[in-house]
């Protein structure tokens, strides 16, 4: 079940690719694919090129598919290792979503990120008290880690 | 960098230890006399302390190299953090045992800290399987003999404890039994779930029942975990002092265990909703929706080519392939497009009476020769209706109309005898005085439902005005249904009713033929032979 579906996703991202992203297996290994993620415009991520890592479990889409950040990104919600903390990659994770829907999430993820519930507090504590150092930092990781 | 500090931190480790017993040696010449000098200095002890948490590290190292190979970084991460909590509640355990305090004593703690490491590590390998469907032999080799080394280990120190504790008494060893034996119940844990993955893994179609599996061996190993800290509180609090180290672990093998059991409840429950209540959509029904991929696995429901699958509908209306939905509802009991819980429905009776509703629709017949079980409103009442404070009991289970016993406040008649014919008059004449009785008192308790049906009728118009006056937009739709749910049951009831009044009506009838004949009786008694008959006909047909 878990191939077919995936194999279903896979399709219809070439069908109709979301914006800003893509994503795909890497090798011949369906459970194993890689994504990017353009920075938004309008965020100070704007013009870098994120890679993400996508690993799907044997019972997806009972499970959430785990996903991280291979390319360092400065924001409150991803931590140096590149794991994302969003609510849908865990317990609200639904066999509704797809990779597509999550990679999106991501996407407004970076445009807005959640303060409130941090997984790096120091950035978040920039991000809520001084907004300027904050976008001046994410700018500076984007083009030194981001760009080619 | 990294790599080269600690290669220096090694070789400089290696360096101190070799020349202070080259010095302990050149001193005192002979082995024994450098021994006693080695122990006896303070700064030459420290530095084979050093030496020795060195090789334990590069043991460590070359274990790993051997069992794991490449560590993950996530596998790191969970590492450090566990170590750290280890190691915190290794010193309050010191704490506890100062007495015992002794370079063994530090020895066994480390060895401890070093083998939950490698379980830590096993489960978090074990755990990544599930996610890497390409395990190779390598892999399999590695993880069971690791498992294999790790049990033996740990069985041997729970032996060796016990062994200590019966011959010296209770000490410091009766921790270490303890971790032990906990580390083996997280072992059996890691390995009930590699069998699991294993066997899912040679099947080319999904394990449906593998989630099920997990879940109860969860509770099982819980349950032991947890019985285990609770003795190891009580014998502690009893011989020695309250183990503070023991909180947290205890609390999260409690939590933990709590989780489980929910989690084996609500699913069972969540299928068992699923397996009972909930509709099944018929092609002809499946027709009316516009979009018929089962979100799930993402395949068109509607589809003849593929085999008849089973499609459910939910209470919020969507409709999902049974099989689907019951590996998810093995996991999370809520519905996979609205996330509307779905054992909230649980608590409210007119549910399973709809479902009952739709399987009279199906199997009238059936549904006589087995009444369905009555939703007992007393029993559950829904705090969201009022019910009628004066509720005579007698009268609680309304659903059961057509059972063959109604539990009506009196014994239900005794059936004629089958042989009329044997009969004499003054039988028959007394039979048909107790059979007007019976029909008599029919007649009164239908009267009697009628009014509580009347009553309840009222009661949800009142509750559906206070809704509508209420409710805001978002539970107005839930609670609607819920209204509509009860009217059904309702509606249902009085069907059942209609068709009870129905049929004591025609018993009436036939009652008063009864009693028309009976006078004739008296008038002609040549007609006695065919009154008879025809008497016995009649009750033949009241009997049945």
């Amino acid at each position: 079940m878990a191939l077919k579906r995936i194999n279903k996703e896979l399709q219809d991202l070439e069908r109709d690719p979301p914006a800003n992203c893509s994503a795909g297996p890497v090798s011949d290994d369906l459970f194993q694919w890689q994504a990017t993620i353009m920075g938004p415009p309008d965020s100070p991520y704007q013009g870098g090129v994120f890679f993400l890592t996508i690993h799907f479990p044997t019972d997806y889409p009972f499970k959430p598919p785990k996903i991280a950040f291979t390319t360092r990104i400065y924001h409150p919600n991803i931590n140096s290792n590149g794991s994302i903390c969003l609510d849908i990659l865990r317990s609200q994770w639904s066999p509704a979503l797809t990779i597509s829907k999550v990679l999106l999430s991501i996407c407004s993820l970076l445009c807005d990120p959640n303060p409130d519930d941090p997984l790096v507090p120091e950035i978040a504590r920039i991000y809520k008290t001084d907004k300027n150092l904050y976008n001046k930092n994410a700018k500076e990781w984007t083009s030194k880690y981001a760009m080619a | 960098m990294a790599r080269f500090r600690s290669e220096l931190g090694i070789l400089v480790s290696f360096v101190l230890t070799t020349s202070v017993i080259i010095n302990a040696f050149s001193h005192k010449k002979q082995f024994y006399p450098s021994i006693v000098y080695l122990t006896k200095s303070n700064s030459s002890m420290a530095i084979i302390y050093l030496q020795a948490f060195v090789l334990t590290l590069l043991i460590g190292k070359l274990m790993n190299r051997i069992f794991f190979g490449e560590l993950r970084a996530i596998e790191l991460e969970h590492l450090f953090e566990r170590s750290w909590y280890a190691i915190t509640e290794t010193c309050l355990a010191f704490t506890v045992f100062r007495d015992d305090f002794s370079p063994k004593f530090v020895t066994m703690f480390t060895l401890l800290l070093f083998l939950k490491c490698f379980h830590w590590l096993t489960e978090d390998r074990v755990e990544y399987m599930e996610r890497s469907p390409n395990i190779t032999v390598m892999f399999h080799a590695r993880i069971l003999g690791l498992m294999i080394l790790l049990s033996v280990l740990d069985l041997n120190f729970v032996n060796v404890a016990y062994q200590h504790t019966v011959a010296k008494g209770a000490s410091v060893q009766l921790v270490f039994g303890f971790e032990y034996a906990i580390l083996f119940i997280n072992m059996l844990s890691t390995m009930t779930k590699y069998l699991l993955h294993t066997v899912d893994l040679q099947n080319e179609n999904p394990w449906e029942n593998k989630g099920i599996y997990i879940l109860h061996s969860e509770l099982v190993l819980g349950f032991i975990r947890v019985f285990l800290y609770l003795t190891f509180m009580s014998i502690m609090i009893k011989i020695h002092t309250f183990p503070l180290f023991a909180i947290r672990p205890m609390y999260l093998a409690l939590r933990s265990f709590k989780k489980s059991l929910n989690d084996v409840v609500q699913s069972r429950r969540a299928i068992r909703n699923l397996n009972i209540m909930y509709p099944d959509v018929t092609p002809e029904q499946l027709r009316n929706y516009s979009d018929t991929i089962c979100i799930i696995c993402r395949e068109e429901m509607a589809n003849p080519n593929e085999g008849p699958q089973q499609i459910k509908k939910l209470p919020c209306d969507h409709i999902f392939h049974k099989n689907c939905l019951r590996s998810w509802f093995q996991r999370q009991q809520t519905c996979p497009t609205c996330r509307t819980s779905i054992l909230r429905f649980n608590n409210q009776p007119a549910q399973p009476a709809q479902a009952n509703f739709a399987q009279a629709h199906q199997a009238p017949a059936q549904q006589q020769a087995e009444p369905p079980q009555p939703p007992n409103i007393n029993a559950q009442p829904n705090p969201n209706v009022p019910f009628m404070p004066d509720f005579p009991t007698p009268f609680a289970p309304l659903g059961m109309f057509n059972a063959p016993m109604p539990p009506f406040a009196f014994m239900p008649p005794p059936l004629p005898p089958l042989n009329l014919a044997s009969l004499s008059t003054e039988e028959l004449d007394t039979m048909e005085g107790q059979e007007r009785h019976n029909v008599e008192a029919r007649i009164h308790c239908l009267r009697n439902i009628s009014v509580l049906l009347n009553s309840s009728m009222v009661q949800m118009q009142q509750y559906m005005n206070m809704c509508a006056a209420t409710s805001h937009l978002e539970n107005l739709t839930g609670k609607k249904s819920r209204v509509e749910n009860d009217l059904n049951l309702v509606n249902s009831q009085e069907e059942s009713l209609s068709q009870v009044k129905q049929e004591m009506s025609e018993e009436k009838n036939v009652f008063e033929n009864l009693a028309g004949s009976s006078d004739q009786t008296a008038a002609s008694t040549s007609k006695q032979s065919e009154n008879d008959e025809i008497r016995r006909r009649r009750l033949e047909k009241l009997e049945s």
